[in-house]
Parts: structure tokens; sequence; C-alpha cells
């Protein structure tokens, strides 16, 4: 006498039990689920609308940056070769690119252009006042306070070197936003993490309490932990995907409608504000998930016999 | 196939079982009986590890259930039907959901489980029920649901705990034809009971607890 034979496949058969369980109590328990999920998509929906507010925030950040010009001012006695010297020296630091000489001639030449019909008050000096000088600019992640300051400190003891000029203030305040937008990101993801965490968590604690007998009644008739636990992780798995497709179209229909509104004011906007990169629309849905699978999880707890 | 050797269970200070050892043979039907509050069904839950025992050792075929770590339940109540005095039917799912949801927890496919369980169902003659609620079911039809899923999957032991309960004549006698038919097929089975007509003249083996001990063992 043998008990019956399971299927080869009993993974597939728990797994195919688990969706089916799980679609019944979503159908069963439509209210709870409905509001379940659009309690995380509304949690989620605040999170994407603050990475598309801090992606363009950090976007226009880099298009700022990229106009952040250092130059080096060279004595007046600076020879041919520290001249060369120095130019070298700048074309293989990996932080520095747009390497441009301007030479005295030059720089007389550019100022006199710019001054235009008042250039005549340049005659009051008998000869080129201006020094030469590189101009460069420094790769955006290069553009750290810290580091700016030190690489201009230590080109400033080069031969040949009389200044080195930077936006200084300019530069710090850059960093200081970009600082902020950082932490303030993460404090922000991590309270929404916790909320969606938390409120899939409830509503799992919720359909336990309620399935309470049917638990003991599984236990009793020799059910793994595995096909106890999974039709509420599925669940779970449904409220948080659920909520972060709803999230992703908020968000793209949020976006498409301000743009639709504004662009009729400010037609430049279509090239100043950007959506969310095609691939952030599939993350937020993932992420939903595992937040809500992580709030399951701890919903469930140990399963004892 | 079940052995008891010297067990000892307590609730507190109270000792609901002393040091009792009972030998059931492969293929046995025993009645456990004796008054209420005798451990009749403390036993049987002694045997599916709803209950652990305080000193002794149980084994049931291969398992050493007293012994028998949290992972190790499933598999050992997997191979034992058990038939609860409270029935445990699941009100939301159907006769044959109820059914069906023993050869689930085993990881059968749908084909199989189909199968099986109209079988089964045509054994205990609730095929014509099967599409019902068990609340819709008088209660000897609801113990015969109890019968088909703990006997669906055909577990090595089949326990039942007062099967016959509330039960009229007719329908405890059908219930123990069951069980004798089960048995038949070589499934070891366990009844505690306090109704003493179901053994009587019955021919299988009685083990009489009272006051926490085997007080005597007869064939009834």
């Amino acid at each position: 006498m043998k008990t019956v034979n399971s299927s080869n496949n009993i993974w597939l058969e728990v797994l195919r039990y688990s969706v089916k369980t799980a679609f019944k109590s979503i159908i069963h328990e439509k209210w709870i689920n409905l509001l379940t999920v659009l309690t995380v998509s509304t949690g989620l929906t605040i999170l994407s609308a603050f990475i598309m507010i801090n992606t363009n925030v950090n976007s226009a950040l880099q298009r700022w940056a990229k106009n952040f010009g250092v130059v080096v001012y060279l004595n007046e006695d600076a020879s041919k070769e520290d001249e060369f010297i120095l130019k070298k020296r700048f074309s293989e630091d990996a932080d520095i690119e747009n390497v441009n000489f301007v030479s005295k001639d030059r720089a007389f030449e550019e100022i006199k252009k710019t001054l235009g019909p008042n250039a005549l008050i340049l005659d009051v000096f008998n000869e080129n006042p201006l020094p030469s000088s590189f101009e460069f600019r420094l790769k955006s992640n290069s553009l750290v306070p810290s580091v700016v300051k030190q690489k201009a400190a230590q080109i400033g003891q080069w031969p040949g070197v009389q200044e080195v000029q930077y936006g200084e203030k300019w530069l710090a305040s850059l960093n200081t936003i970009v600082n902020a937008m950082k932490i303030v990101s993460i404090i922000f993801g991590t309270a929404i993490f916790i909320a969606v965490t938390f409120i899939t968590y409830s509503t799992i604690r919720i359909f336990l309490h309620r399935r309470k007998e049917e638990i003991e009644t599984l236990k009793l008739l020799g059910a793994s932990r595995s096909f106890i636990r999974l039709p509420f992780l599925m669940e779970g798995l449904f409220i948080g995907t659920m909520g972060g497709a709803l999230s992703s179209l908020a968000i793209f229909g949020l976006y498409s409608f301000t743009m639709y509104k504004m662009v009729e004011f400010l037609p430049a906007i279509r090239f100043i504000v950007s959506s969310l990169p095609l691939y952030v629309y599939l993350i937020i849905p993932a992420a939903g998930a595992a937040m809500s699978l992580a709030g399951s999880f701890m919903a469930i707890g140990k399963i004892r016999y | 196939m079940i052995v008891f050797a010297d067990v000892t269970k307590r609730f507190g200070k109270k000792a609901v079982l002393d040091s009792i050892s009972i030998n059931i043979k492969k293929g046995d039907l025993l009645f456990i009986t004796g008054p209420s509050g005798a451990g009749k069904t403390t036993l049987l839950k002694l045997i599916y590890c709803s209950e652990r025992p305080d000193a002794g050792h149980i084994t049931v075929a291969d398992w050493e259930v007293s012994r028998l770590s949290q992972r190790g339940i499933p598999e050992l109540r997997r191979n034992i039907g058990i038939i609860f005095q409270d029935f445990k039917l699941l009100p939301n799912r159907t006769v044959f959901d109820n059914v069906a949801l023993a050869l689930s927890i085993h990881g059968m496919n749908p084909g199989k489980i189909r199968h099986y369980v109209n079988e089964v169902l045509e054994e205990v003659k609730l095929m014509d029920k099967a599409n019902l609620f068990p609340q819709f079911l008088s209660g000897g039809e609801q113990q015969r649901v109890v019968i088909a899923r703990a006997m669906v999957s055909k577990p090595l032991v089949l326990l039942a705990d007062e099967p016959t309960g509330d039960l009229d004549v007719d329908n405890a006698k059908a219930i123990m034809e069951l069980f004798s038919k089960i048995n038949g097929k070589g499934t070891t089975v366990l009844v505690a009971t306090h109704d003493e007509t179901l053994f009587q003249g019955s021919g299988y083996r009685v083990i009489y607890l009272n006051d926490h001990y085997i007080e005597k063992e007869y064939m009834g």
C-alpha cells in the first residue's frame, strides 16, 4: 500500500495552485485589494514624480556644469618650453577636456573685438597688458569643490603659472544643490519603501487573519510552508505590480498632460523638461512588486506546525 | 506500523497519558475507547504531531515522530489521513474542492486530482453533491466528505476521532463499513470513540483507556 504518487513536477503544481488561490482571493477580496493597489499606486506616483523632478534638475545641472571653465594665467616670463610642458600636462590629465591656449596677442584681439568702438581706451597702454593663458573644462564627474580646489592649487605651483581662476562659489552652490537632491532622494525613497511595504503588510495580515482556520486545516493536512505561503506572496506581488503599473501610467499621463498644457504658454519647455527614461516605467512596477513582496514576507512570518 | 513506547503526555502538571505502550501492526483496524478525558484524542494528536510527548518514543512507519523536526511534520501528515471530530471542512470550497485539497497538497496535477476525487466521491456515495458547499450537507454527508478527503491520498494510516459522534445508527453503520473497506485495502485504521456499539462483536482489537492508563485490551 502506497500513498498516491505526486506529480513529477511538484513545484509547478504548487505554483499553479498558488496562482489559482491568489486569483480567487483577489476576486473575493476585491475592495480591500483595490484600495491597497490604489494606495500603493499613490505612494509610487509621488515617488515617480519626485524622480522625474530630480532627473530634470540633474540634467539642468549637467547642462550648466558643461560651461564650467578654468583659466590658468601664465607669468610674463613664461617660456615656450613652460607653455609646451603645461599643454602636455593638461592634455594628459583625465579630468580635463577642451584645452585651449590663448596667447597674449589673441587675448588682446579678443578684448578689442569685445569692446568694439570703445576699444580706443586700450590705446592708453603702451604695450599689451594681457597675459597668455590656458582655458579648459573639467569633466562633470570631477566637479567636486574639494577636487577642483586641490587641482587649482596644484596647477598654481607649476612653473610659468601666475594664477588659476575658476568659479569657486558657483561650484560650491552647484555641489550643495546636487548633494541636497541626493539626501532628499534617499529620505523620500526610504519613506515610500516603508509606506508601501507597511500597506501590503497590513493587507496580507488581514487576509491571514481571515483565513486562519483554513491555514490550520492546511497544516493538519500536511501542506508545506511554501504551499501555505505562496498564495499570500502571489497576492502581495499582484498588489505591488498593479500599484506600480498604475503609477507608471499615472506619471506618464501627468507628464503628457502637463506638457500639452504648458507648451502653449512656454513652447521651449519641451526641450527643457524631459520625461522619465523608458526603463524607469518598467522599474516602477518591479519596485512596487519588490516592496509589496517584502511586506508580504513580513506579514506571513514563521509558520509553525 | 505505529509504536508507542512508554509515552507520557502532560498538560501542565496533569498527566493525560502516563507511560503508554502500544504496538499497532500494518493493516490493523483498532479502536481506542474510554470515558471523556481519558486521552483518546491526545493519543491521536501525538501520532500526527499536533502534540509532542513529554517522555517516551513514538514511531509511525519510518518516522521517529517524537523527534521529528518542524520541517519533517508536513511529510508525515501527508501520509496520514485524519478524520477530525469537528470535520474541519472549508466552508468556501465545494465538496469536490475540499477533497481535492488533500491532493493539491501532494503537488498532483489537476487531471489526476479530478480522477482520484471522482473515484473517492463515488466510493462514499457523494458524487451528486460534488458541487455543493459543506454547509448544505447533512451531518452524515459532511462526515463522508471528511472521510473522502482523508482517504483520497491513499494514506498509510487513517485516524478517526469520534467519527460517529452526532450521527444516527444508519449513518454510523455506513461509516464503519467505509472504514472496514479502507482497512481491507491495507490502510492501518485507528478509531477513537466512546461509542461501544461500533466495535462490539466486530472482532477488532480494542484498547480501553481510563485514568491516563491502558486499563484493558481486548477483541471487540
